[in-house]
This record gives C-alpha cells, structure tokens and sequence, in this order.
C-alpha cells in the first residue's frame, strides 16, 4: 500500500528529527517531575490513578497538542517549500496517500515522545508504595497517544491546505490558543455565567447545555472527557454514556475531518 | 502508441502565460530532448506531465493515460528526475532507494541502484551531506528503480562535472537500448545532440522546432549566421528581421545582432534594421552550426517567465 510506505518513510524520518528528540526529553523531564513531586510519602499509599488524573488536566493536555503541531505543521508544505515533495510524488503516490501517510507516520511518531514520557515515570512510581494499575496505567498512555494523532491530523490538514510554512504553523497556533490557553481563561468564568447565571434568554438552549456543547467541541475539552472517565472506571457507562459517546465522536471528527479539508485544497493546488 | 502526447495545452499563472497552445507527440521508445533556455517552459511542460500542476486548457496524455485522471497509473511506469527537488537530509541514501523500492512495489537491490549511478560508496551516508552532483544521482537512481517504461529527466546534467554528464548521457543510452523512452530537457544542446533521436526547441512557451538533429543540422547547413554590430537594438527591432524570408531566428544583446537566414537574404535583413533607426557599422557571415541555430532560436530573453 501507497500511504504505508510513506508512513513508514515518514516515521523513520521525523524520529530523527532533533526538534523531537528536543521535545521528548522535556515531556519526560515534566512527568517525571510531577510525579517525583507528588509522590506518596512514607506509610501512605497513592494510585497511580491519581496521578494521571493530575497530569491529565494539566500537562498532557497542553504539551502533547503541542508537540504533535510543533511536529506535523510542515509535514506536508515543508516537503514543498524544500522541494522533497516532488522526489515524493515522482513515485506513484496519490495526493491522498500523501496525506493520510503523513497523518500516520506523524502519529507513530509522537507516540514515541507519549509512551516514553510514561515509562520513565512508571519505573520511578513503582519503586514508591504506590497502588500501581497497570491496566489504566497503559489505557491511559493509550489515550494520550490518540490525542497526539488527533492533533497531528489537525496540523497535517493545515500542512495540506497551506502554500507556505509560515501559514501552517500561524493556522494550527492560532487554533491550540483558542483550544487551550484561551479556553481555560474563559472556561471558569463562562461557567459561572451559563451554568450558574443560566445565560442569555434569547438563546433556543439552556446555558447549562451551551457550554456542554463547547466543551464537546473543543478537542482537549472532549479529551479530558473521555480520559478522565476512563481514569473514574466510568468510561461509557452510568448516565453520562451518551455525553462520553459524544466526546469520542468529536475526537474522531478532529482526526478526520481536518486531513480531509486539506487533501480537498490539496488536490486542486499546482505544487 | 505514444509515450506522450500534448494537444493544446495552455498553462497560465495568473496573467502570466508559461505555456501557449503547445502540441507535441513523443513516439515510444524516442529519445526526445526537450530544448530551451531558462524559464520557456520547459518544467512547466515536465509539471503538467507529471501533474504537479494542472493546464489552464487542453489535455495531457502518458502512455496512453489521462496524466490527471491516471497520475498514479502513469508514475508507477516512469521514472522521474525532477527539477529543483531536495532530498530528505536526514535519511540515507540507501532509505532513498529503498522507499522509492517500497513506492514502486519492485524487488530492485538498493545497492546496485547506487552502484549504477555511482555513489555506492556513499549508501549509509545522510543524504543531506550529499553534493548537488550525488543528489542528482540519487534522484536518478530512484527513478531508474523498476524499469520504467519513461523516463522524465529535467536538467538532468545540472550539478554534474562533464565525466558525470558523461555517464548520465550512458544510463540514457543503456535505458533506451533497453526500450524505454527518454524524454528529457535541457538549456545546453551539447547534452543533447549526442544522445537524441529527436528534439523539440521551446521559447517564451511555444513549440519553434522539432525535428531530428540531422533535420536540424540540414537546415543549420543551408544557412549561415550573421552578425551585425550596431550602435543599438532592441527586441522590438528584431520583429521586422524575424518576418523576413529565409530568416529563422534573430537575437541581439544590444551592439550585435545575431540572424540565423539564407545567404540571400542578407541584404534585406540589414535594409531592415537600418529601416528601423539602427546604425549598422559593419557585418560579417560565419558558417551556421547548429549550436548557432539553437542560439538564434532560444537566445530570445525578454519574454521568458519563471516555470
């Protein structure tokens, strides 16, 4: 298959990068820390659970978007600013094959920088007195690799869509400020107004609805959905199944919808 | 059947025209250069083969496919050396080769690929530490991975010192024996002349000639060449000169004119540009070659675009 090899090319390639490499040995260093840090004192005892649950809000779901932009924004119009993609498309590859073999090899690759942030941190938990659960431990490694592809799809869509580098890499920031930084100022305060105050009366919803609906909407709001019921035991069960349900089907828009906006622009640019 | 087939094809960028109206038939199994100075449109042409981009009007064929429509069909039988490519600095040469191998779905040896183009000894080297001469036989490596029945070369001399433009011109050679056709361009006609069957000369992105060399030669050998010095000329002095018959070509740099025509018409052409306002102080005739004949067609500057 056509997008294999160029996913296999493409992984080989990106892990090679030092920009990876870079951000790898920071994701680990600050898992690491959080659970050094955390870590239950004598006597006590701590889930690993508990842990991850930190880290979730937090750490995974600001750096691992992040990394995956940082890593996938010139996946695609990098190859074209230099000129490799015309080695690329000299061999009988599709424009689809391109950009779905990117989207593959780029998540490959940033699972590297995700399972080793949790080994390292694993060996350091597990030498403590620490209930250690190795199940959720690996779901939730899991979980975040997903949420890295979710991302890398999203930058690749941009790489596709673009004609220059300078274009991707504003579009795919512009949109991890929106999801992240922006959304977790307004977050509290929107809540307050929508859930608590009940919103604006013109609106066909309840305030307690709309800002379901934009957490749904928000990739790492729905992450954090998904992942924290997964931590809770909970994950598609109980009377919140539907809204888990939802929170998936959002994720695997994200993942789907933006390579396939890009590979529409894509398909029609001259290279 | 023929390898390639062009019917009037247009390809604009914006207001700018890089190929005009162009119609041209490669047989299968020709070597066919592609001539033309710098930005006639040469890559264009190769481009919309290959479609990295899309003509404005007409159609493309490729060993008897759609080039748009069956792209992946007509890449998976021809190898390509594309112009202005990079490589991927941080693989090997050897990663090249074998993800062209893997692309292809061919069983080729890597090494031998590399043997043949001859940086063998270079295989487990990043090929971002590669000189612009073994990335072109890199390139020329991966496109020469499955036999392919055409082969498209752009420039594919550029980077190369003369041994290795040597033994470019014999992989053309050996893939021709073979009975694939070679299709490629180039700016310098001395590349060409020793390995075409036939050639096609391209300026300001129309077709001006296309021939075989010795068709070529013929029609060089019944003209000779004219250069006028003058005090100044410009293209627009040309237009009369290049209407006149028995004239094929006319170029100037400013203070020399050169004219490509029959003996005969000598004295016209020089009537001509003195009709125009140009003061012509002396003149002299030299034996026409065809490197003259491809000068006085292409040498022609002001209307190139960027391809």
């Amino acid at each position: 298959m056509s997008w294999e090899a160029i996913a296999r090319k493409d992984f080989e390639d990106a892990v090679r990068s030092r920009w990876l490499l870079a951000l790898t040995a920071l994701f680990v260093l600050l898992i690491s820390a959080v659970a050094y840090i955390v870590r239950p004192a004598p006597g006590q005892t701590f889930s690993s659970n508990a842990i991850l649950g930190l880290v979730n809000g937090t750490l995974v779901t600001t750096l691992v978007p992040l990394i995956a932009l940082i890593i996938a924004y010139g996946a695609i119009v990098g190859e074209r600013e230099s000129g490799s993609l015309k080695l690329l498309l000299s061999l009988p590859h599709s424009r689809a094959d391109v950009v779905f073999g990117k989207v593959l090899g780029r998540s490959a690759a940033i699972t590297l920088p995700v399972v080793v942030g949790f080994i390292v941190p694993a060996l350091l938990l597990a030498i403590g007195p620490l209930q250690f659960d190795a199940g959720s431990y690996v779901g939730y490694t899991l979980l975040t690799a997903f949420l890295g592809a979710v991302f890398v799809a999203i930058a690749v869509g941009f790489s596709a869509a673009m004609s220059s580098q300078r274009l991707a890499i504003a579009g795919a920031i512009a949109l991890y400020l929106l999801f992240v930084p922006l959304w977790g100022a307004a977050q509290f305060p929107l809540q307050l107004y929508l859930v608590l105050g009940g919103g604006p009366e013109w609106l066909p919803i309840a305030g307690e609805q709309l800002f379901r609906v934009l957490r749904l909407v928000n990739p790492t709001g729905s992450f954090k959905i998904v992942s924290g019921a997964f931590l809770n035991g909970g994950l598609f069960s109980g009377e919140n199944a539907s809204f888990h349900a939802a929170a998936a089907a959002v994720l695997l828009g994200w993942l789907s919808l933006p390579p396939l906006l890009g590979l529409w622009s894509f398909e029609r640019a001259d290279l | 059947m023929a390898a390639i087939e062009l019917a009037g094809v247009t390809k604009r960028f914006g207001d700018v025209t890089a190929v005009d109206d162009l119609d041209l038939t490669v047989p299968e199994g020709e070597v066919f250069g592609f001539l033309g100075p710098n930005g006639a449109g040469k890559s264009t042409t190769i481009n919309m083969i290959l479609d990295f981009v899309r003509p404005t009007t007409g159609t493309v064929r490729v060993l008897g496919h759609d080039a748009q429509r069956e792209s992946v069909t007509v890449r998976r039988r021809t190898g390509v050396l594309p112009e202005g490519f990079d490589v991927y600095d941080r693989l090997t040469g050897r990663k090249h080769v074998e993800f062209a191998i893997d692309s292809k779905g061919t069983d080729d040896d890597p090494l031998a690929v590399l043997e043949r183009v001859g940086i063998a000894d270079a295989a487990d080297r990043k090929a971002g530490g590669y000189s612009k001469g073994m990335r072109q036989r890199l390139a020329l490596g991966m496109a020469l991975v499955g036999e392919p029945d055409l082969l498209i070369l752009d420039e594919p001399s550029s980077g190369l010192d003369p041994a290795g433009a040597k033994e470019m011109r014999d992989i053309v050679r050996a893939e021709a024996g073979r009975g694939a056709t070679v299709f490629f361009s180039s700016h310098v006609l001395g590349q060409v002349e020793a390995v075409c069957d036939r050639v096609g000369i391209l300026r300001a992105g129309e077709l001006v000639a296309e021939d075989s060399i010795a068709g070529l030669r013929e029609a060089a050998g019944g003209e000779s060449t004219l250069l006028i010095s003058v005090d100044d000329a410009t293209e627009a002095d040309l237009d009369p000169v290049r209407a006149l018959p028995g004239v094929s070509g006319a170029a100037t740099d400013g203070d020399t004119v050169t004219v490509a025509c029959d003996p005969d018409a000598k004295t016209e052409v020089i009537a001509s540009l003195e009709e125009r306002g140009v003061t012509v102080r002396d003149f002299r005739t030299e034996e026409a070659s065809l490197e003259d004949l491809f000068l006085a067609y292409t040498s022609d500057g002001p209307r190139e675009v960027s391809a």
